[in-house]
């Protein structure tokens, strides 16, 4: 069924009395729908809405200190993707407020765009050590526990974690309370890890969610799939990207990672702590711990834990709020000039959402 | 981050590959992948330089077309 049919038989379900709201958890989705103007599209009752899938985003304030000071105090190269290196964190004025201010300050930091070029630049760099800070969700992860499996890793090259998993989020908002009616799991964090990891959503909260990808198609059969079970109140579990997505997604890449990184409780910024929500390097790896190899004293945040004064990037993550009902959304903050990491990043609502001309400030 | 872009396999070395989208040719990983590993022509889903999932032809086509459709969106 093609992408335009699937949205006639949206617009043709019947309209509930109170609106049905539909939570993504990848900036991916959320980018596809703003972008394909979905929220435009699709029927009044059906109210789309961001959640907490931009890793970037959620990286503690405390992971990203110790980042810039290990670049500024150690003889050593630090790379990160490269929206990491503009997200601001509370410190007292004239500190090195993010990687880039620190780079600006003669910390040598890099953006980089995959493991692959990682590995590249140790080798090229040795025995200058290298440290490779990673923010990501286990799309991210899995590459990087792949080149952690490579037979002749450069020795110089260390790492620093600050990788999330998605789903332990999700159980997170459903334990804290309804903020949503249905929801559209991530597709390639499934094709890592199985559309099977979603089916507590329905066996254990009795909510919908379905599986997609990033094409108008894909997304719009997983719309349909779970806007359906929610009018009839039933719970399930739907595939809607099966050319991508196993039911138990790539066993060599959940290998991979297993061997890779244990799983460890992990702070979000602006949420707190989440079980069993983040990764550690295995023993195996553990003269690959940067922040072992490399110590540095961080403290003096101003608001620790927190987004900076006036953003509600945090609420905006846990769904509670829409970008354009922060304040400062359009005013005093802008892709160009970002206060909150929702606005630095590229899966950050605040900068998909201004990028596709929202213009319009609500709050 | 967690897009990804299906690219066809152009030549395979070892546990690298040479694959190829809307004219670009890069150099990605395929250990992520179980065997037996795609041929040249083949498709696969790439994220961060390492290929996640094989993927058809099709899929390969339209995800292309939403990709070239964010890609005009950004610049606008
Ligand atoms: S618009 Fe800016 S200040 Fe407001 S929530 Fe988004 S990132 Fe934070």
């Amino acid at each position: 069924m093609n992408a335009r049919d699937t949205l006639a038989r949206i617009q043709a379900l019947p309209a509930p009395l109170r609106p049905i709201r539909v939570l993504n958890v990848c900036g991916g989705h959320e980018r596809s729908i703003t972008e394909l103007g979905l929220r435009s599209l699709l029927p009044d009752w059906v109210q789309l809405i961001p959640g907490p899938g931009c890793p970037v985003c959620v990286c503690p304030e405390e992971a990203i200190h110790q980042a810039i000071q290990m670049a500024l105090l150690h003889p050593l190269t630090l790379v990160a993707f490269g929206d990491m290196l503009r997200v601001p964190v509370n410190l007292n004025k004239g500190e090195a407020n993010s990687l880039a201010a620190a780079r600006a300050q003669g910390a040598d930091i890099r953006p980089i765009a995959s493991p692959l070029e990682v590995i590249a630049l140790a080798r090229s760099l040795a025995p200058r050590p290298l440290v490779f800070f990673v923010a990501g969700f286990e799309t991210t992860l899995a590459p990087v526990a792949a080149m952690l499996a490579e037979a002749d890793l450069p020795a110089n090259l260390f790492l620093q974690l600050a990788g999330r998993r998605t789903w332990p989020a999700v159980e997170f908002l459903l334990q804290a309370g309804s903020s949503f009616e249905a929801m559209i799991a991530p597709g390639h964090v499934a094709a890592i890890m199985g559309a099977n990891e979603w089916r507590f959503v329905a066996e254990k909260y009795a909510l919908p969610v379905a599986v997609a990808g990033f094409a108008a198609d894909t997304l719009l059969t997983g719309l349909h799939a779970v806007l359906r079970h929610a009018l009839r109140h039933e719970a399930a579990l739907d595939n809607a990207y099966p050319a991508v997505v196993k039911a138990d997604g790539n066993p060599q890449a959940q290998a991979l990672l297993a061997k890779a990184f244990d799983i460890v409780d992990a702070p979000w910024r602006g949420i707190g702590s989440i079980p069993a929500s983040g990764y550690r390097l295995t023993s195996l790896h553990a003269a690959r711990d940067a922040s072992l190899q490399f110590p540095v004293a961080i403290s003096g945040h101003k608001r620790s834990g927190q987004m900076p004064a006036g953003c509600d990037c945090a609420a905006v993550l846990l769904a509670h709020k829409r970008p354009s009902e922060c304040r400062l959304y359009g005013r005093a903050c802008t892709p160009e000039s970002p206060i909150g990491p929702c606005m630095v990043s590229d899966e950050g609502a605040c900068h998909i959402w201004w990028r596709a001309g929202e213009r319009v400030a609500t709050a | 981050m967690c897009l990804g872009v299906p690219m066809k396999i152009v030549s395979l070395h070892g546990e690298r590959a040479f694959a190829e989208a809307l004219g670009v040719r890069r150099e990605i990983a395929l250990s992520l992948l179980p065997q037996p590993w795609p041929h040249p022509g083949d498709y696969v889903m790439v994220h961060v330089g390492y290929a996640i999932e094989r993927v058809d032809a099709t899929l390969a086509e339209e995800s292309h077309t939403l990709w070239q459709a964010m890609e005009a969106g950004r610049d606008a």
